[in-house]
């Protein structure tokens, strides 16, 4: 019945495991309600699975056996609930053993199995990224409902103790068992509550992006569970071509990871980056996603961001970067989506296709925008395109001024590195024969 | 993202509350860790003990030296920390001006480096 899994094969027990997360979740809560008691049996079901399938073999209805663990699990807690107690025994009794176990979410010859599976992940996304929950718990929740990541393991991604963590968790079931949320797809607000899922990805995402930890073997990375729960919202939404676009963003991004930092944690600027190090099947992929989808109409800002980063992508080098056509979709970015970080990347395009001062007159109107004049962001880009200007005292200033109010580690390492760079060029010319002081 | 956020004061500053008003101000301070340890945004909360009981630990040739002090009469020195994981800086301002004692004594706010950059 069973295959043998040999101890290699535990990585993909794993990965089917949390392919297989959101699908039995989303059929419990949908069928019993209750979020709070449904996400603790299906972790519960998902721990007995990691420790059994590896030796034992996974079962030929994995969906299956996950889903009967989880609601046995669930009928103990309910029975054990005695105030609860009959109204709980009646719903399930009135479901079939049958019907609890025999869809399998990949039988084709049952596709409104299929649908409403579709469905529960997609309620549940809405669920966990609603907007009465705080980001940091959307968050939280998005990963471990959804994305079935251990507490323990986020924790570990966002280096808070686990008892924080779980407590961050276990509020956001509380806010949602307390009945204000439901479990149902929102009827009228729906493209506000998608954007607010792309958000939540987005920022997981960018967790795992800019983290300099190096490869951790125990926990997923961030950005490789973004990137597969984006895969999924897509499978889920083909048509919303912010999602696609969304995809395509983080698979051009993340195609750059390998050159993006030194062994020793130093951050690597794009223009000085290792081209031959990134890595060409997810820009081939990103590339095509995006080049799919832009046609389609309907232009939002991760599409834009996404063309970007294609644009860079496609340059084996920074010479050869295209830039008239990145700062055409600058200037479309800044309509769809003003900001003033958007403001401070076009001034940089401006300065590559208009020159320097082009550049600095931009960011000039930007140091009177409040969010901005502290900035290390703006600081630093001033002090880039002072660099390319010429004015290497102001430069310099401002990479120092910049690393000051960066609260980033390797940024700072690498504005100060900058800085230091400029003051020994300042000075002048080193090896004149003179004897070192 | 994470914010230390400390409390200065010296024995001069403690003397002025009167001995039977501790048990309740120590009781709001309890009752502020409790409800931001719900919210998972207080990651810990530490007093520090007195400043006599402070040494100064250095290393010479190889081997450590421990001697008293700092000595700080009259300097006001940390009291407590409290580290927290907050969503911006704004709310790290908001938990620090909700301090029991916020209307008599300033919480210092320090942003803690992270290990990660922060653009994409």
């Amino acid at each position: 019945m069973a295959e043998p899994v040999t101890d290699g094969h535990r990585r993909p027990v794993e990965d089917l495991l949390r392919e297989l997360a959101p699908q039995v979740l989303g059929t419990l809560t949908s069928r019993y309600g209750h979020f709070d008691a449904c996400e603790d049996a299906t972790q519960e079901a998902l721990l007995k699975a990691a420790r059994h399938w590896p030796e034992d073999g996974i079962p030929q209805s994995p969906r299956g056996w996950l889903l009967t663990v989880a609601s046995r699990v669930l009928i103990d807690e309910f029975r054990s609930d005695s105030s609860r107690r009959r109204r709980e025994d009646v719903v399930f009794a009135a479901t079939p053993q049958s019907e609890l176990v025999g869809r399998p979410a990949d039988s084709i010859a049952d596709p409104d199995g299929v649908a409403a599976d579709r469905d529960d992940s997609l309620k549940l996304l809405f669920l966990c990224c609603h907007p009465s929950l705080s980001v940091p718990s959307q968050i939280a929740l998005t990963l471990r409902a959804v994305g079935g990541l251990t507490t323990a393991q986020i924790a570990a991604a966002f280096l808070v103790p686990e008892a924080t963590m779980a407590q961050r968790i276990s509020r956001a079931k509380a806010t949602i068992g307390s009945g204000a949320i439901r479990f149902e797809m929102p009827a009228g607000e729906a493209d506000e509550r998608v954007r607010a899922v792309q958000h939540v990805l987005y920022l997981i995402f960018n967790e795992g992006y800019t983290a300099s930890s190096g490869e951790d073997l125990t926990a997923p990375s961030l950005s490789d569970e973004a990137i597969r729960l984006t895969r999924l919202l897509l499978r889920l939404l083909p048509e919303d071509s912010e999602t696609a676009g969304l995809l395509a963003l983080m698979l051009l991004t993340d195609a750059r990871r390998p050159a993006r930092t030194l062994p020793d944690g130093m951050l690597v600027p794009l223009a000085e980056q290792d081209r031959t190090r990134w890595t060409s099947a997810s820009i081939a992929e990103g590339v095509a996603l995006i080049s799919q989808t832009l046609p389609r109409g309907a232009v939002g800002p991760y599409q834009l961001q996404a063309a970007i980063a294609a644009v860079h992508d496609e340059a084996p080098t920074m010479d050869d970067t295209d830039w008239p056509q990145i700062l055409g979709l600058y200037d479309l970015l800044e309509k769809a989506a003003p900001n003033p970080m958007t403001t401070l990347n076009r001034a940089v395009a401006v300065a590559m296709v208009h020159g320097p001062q082009a550049g600095l007159e931009l960011i000039a109107a930007l140091e009177s925008d409040g969010r901005m004049a502290r900035s290390h962001r703006l600081l630093a880009t001033r002090a880039h395109l002072r660099e390319l200007a010429g004015d290497g005292n102001g430069a310099a200033s401002d990479y120092r001024q910049a690393a000051r109010r960066t609260a980033s580690v390797p940024e700072r390492r690498y504005l100060t590195g900058r800085a230091a760079a400029l003051d020994r060029r300042n000075r002048g010319p080193a090896g004149d024969g003179s004897a070192p002081v | 993202m994470k914010y230390l956020l400390m409390i200065y004061g010296n024995q001069e500053k403690w003397s002025t509350f009167a001995a039977e008003d501790w048990p309740r101000e120590i009781a709001k301070q309890d009752a502020y860790n409790k409800k931001y340890a719900a919210t998972g945004e207080l990651l810990g909360a530490y007093g520090l003990a007195d400043a006599a009981a402070a040494k100064l630990v250095t290393r010479k040739d190889g081997v450590p030296v421990l001697s008293d002090g700092p000595y700080l009469e009259t300097k006001e020195y940390m009291a407590s920390f409290y580290l927290v994981d907050v969503e911006s800086e704004e709310r790290a301002y908001e938990l620090a001006a909700e301090m029991p004692w916020a209307d008599q004594n300033p919480t210092e706010v320090w942003p803690i480096l992270h290990e990660s950059a922060t653009d994409a």
